[in-house]
């Protein structure tokens, strides 16, 4: 506030300048001399470090659009590898996916014919035992009828066996060796 | 036993019914005694019976034999049994026939028979067993009461079977 009211007061003072706003002259051809000289100086010596610098960024800034525009490219590529093998994921899925279906209808297939054959050879293995148990029982009936049946003739010739039918047996066989030749 | 031993026991008990005049009879009544041997398991393992003395079973041979058989049969058994060859005595007997039968130019001829032959039996069988088979046979009739009834003669090889037994035999395995 207080440098405000010292800079009214002093515009209104015109023995400290001839202009409140411009400079002395020669402050203003030396002031510009003074700019010139550095603007000069600046475009002479800093101008080429500025150009060189503005380049550099440039061209890094280039290159980091190259670069991105490469990882673009190689993301889009990748993209299209990965959208690809998706693709082939979902055709690789669905061809494991018939094959499961195939094999498991094969081997349902081939198991409904194991059991059918299976269940074939039980029946026959079932009708065979038991046609051979039944031969097995006819004979064992046969041969019991004829062990009984020898018993029976062996105990009627030997109770018919008297001395008329000893005699009359050696006399048969006297006669029929006598009669061979 | 060797058949060496067994033709030297049999040439021995030849020579000496031979010498006693009695070869036929004793050499009948020994072929009878080898038989029963033969079909008497107890009667063979008492003979053959190393632990039971020698003279004990000497004894058994006289007890068995005596009044049935001739005195020079019961001592060429008691011979036998006491040089210990009683296991052996059915082939020295065997051997003992055939050689008597060799020396009447003979065959011998084996008849089985459920009962005993009469003497005409005998001899009407042997005649028709000689005419059959054309060769002189020496006939050795055997008491065999398994055979049931019939008779079985063996000559050589060659074996007439009209016995009960077989024919028992044939139908058993006909039914």
């Amino acid at each position: 506030m207080n440098l405000i009211v010292t800079a009214l007061f002093a515009v209104e003072d015109p023995s400290q300048t001839h202009h409140w706003l411009l400079p002395e002259t020669a402050e203003i051809i030396y002031g510009g001399l003074a700019s010139t000289i550095v603007f000069v100086g600046l475009y002479k010596f800093a101008g080429p470090m500025v150009k060189k610098s503005m380049k550099a960024r440039t061209e890094k800034i280039q290159k980091e659009l190259d670069g991105a525009s490469s990882a673009r490219s190689k993301s889009e590529v990748d993209a299209a590898d990965i959208r690809r093998a998706l693709g082939d994921i979902e055709a690789e899925r669905k061809k494991i996916l018939a094959e499961a279906d195939t094999q498991a209808a094969a081997i349902l297939v081939d198991g409904r014919a194991r059991l059918v054959k299976e269940v074939a050879e039980l029946e026959a293995k079932a009708v065979a035992d038991l046609s051979a148990a039944r031969g097995r029982s006819g004979e064992e009936l046969r041969g019991e009828i004829a062990r009984l049946s020898s018993a029976a003739i062996s105990s009627a010739v030997a109770a018919s066996l008297d001395d008329r039918a000893q005699q009359d047996l050696i006399e048969g066989f006297i006669k029929s060796v006598g009669a061979s030749k | 036993m060797s058949d060496a031993r067994i033709e030297a026991y049999s040439r021995a008990l030849f020579e000496v019914a031979q010498a006693e005049g009695n070869l036929n009879i004793v050499e009948d009544e020994l072929f009878r005694m080898a038989r029963a041997i033969e079909a008497n398991e107890k009667l063979r393992s008492t003979l053959t019976d190393a632990t039971i003395p020698v003279a004990r079973r000497q004894q058994v041979v006289e007890e068995l034999l005596g009044g049935k058989a001739s005195n020079t049969s019961i001592q060429l058994v008691s011979l036998i049994i006491g040089a210990g060859r009683g296991r052996e005595l059915p082939a020295i007997v065997d051997r003992l026939v055939q050689r008597a039968s060799s020396e009447q130019q003979r065959e011998v001829a084996e008849v089985r028979s459920a009962v005993a032959l009469s003497d005409d039996q005998t001899k009407r069988l042997a005649e028709a067993l000689s005419k059959s088979t054309g060769r002189k046979l020496n006939l050795k009739v055997v008491v065999d009461p398994s055979i049931l009834g019939g008779l079985v003669a063996t000559v050589g090889d060659e074996v007439i079977d009209d016995t009960v037994r077989t024919r028992l035999e044939q139908l058993k395995t006909r039914i």
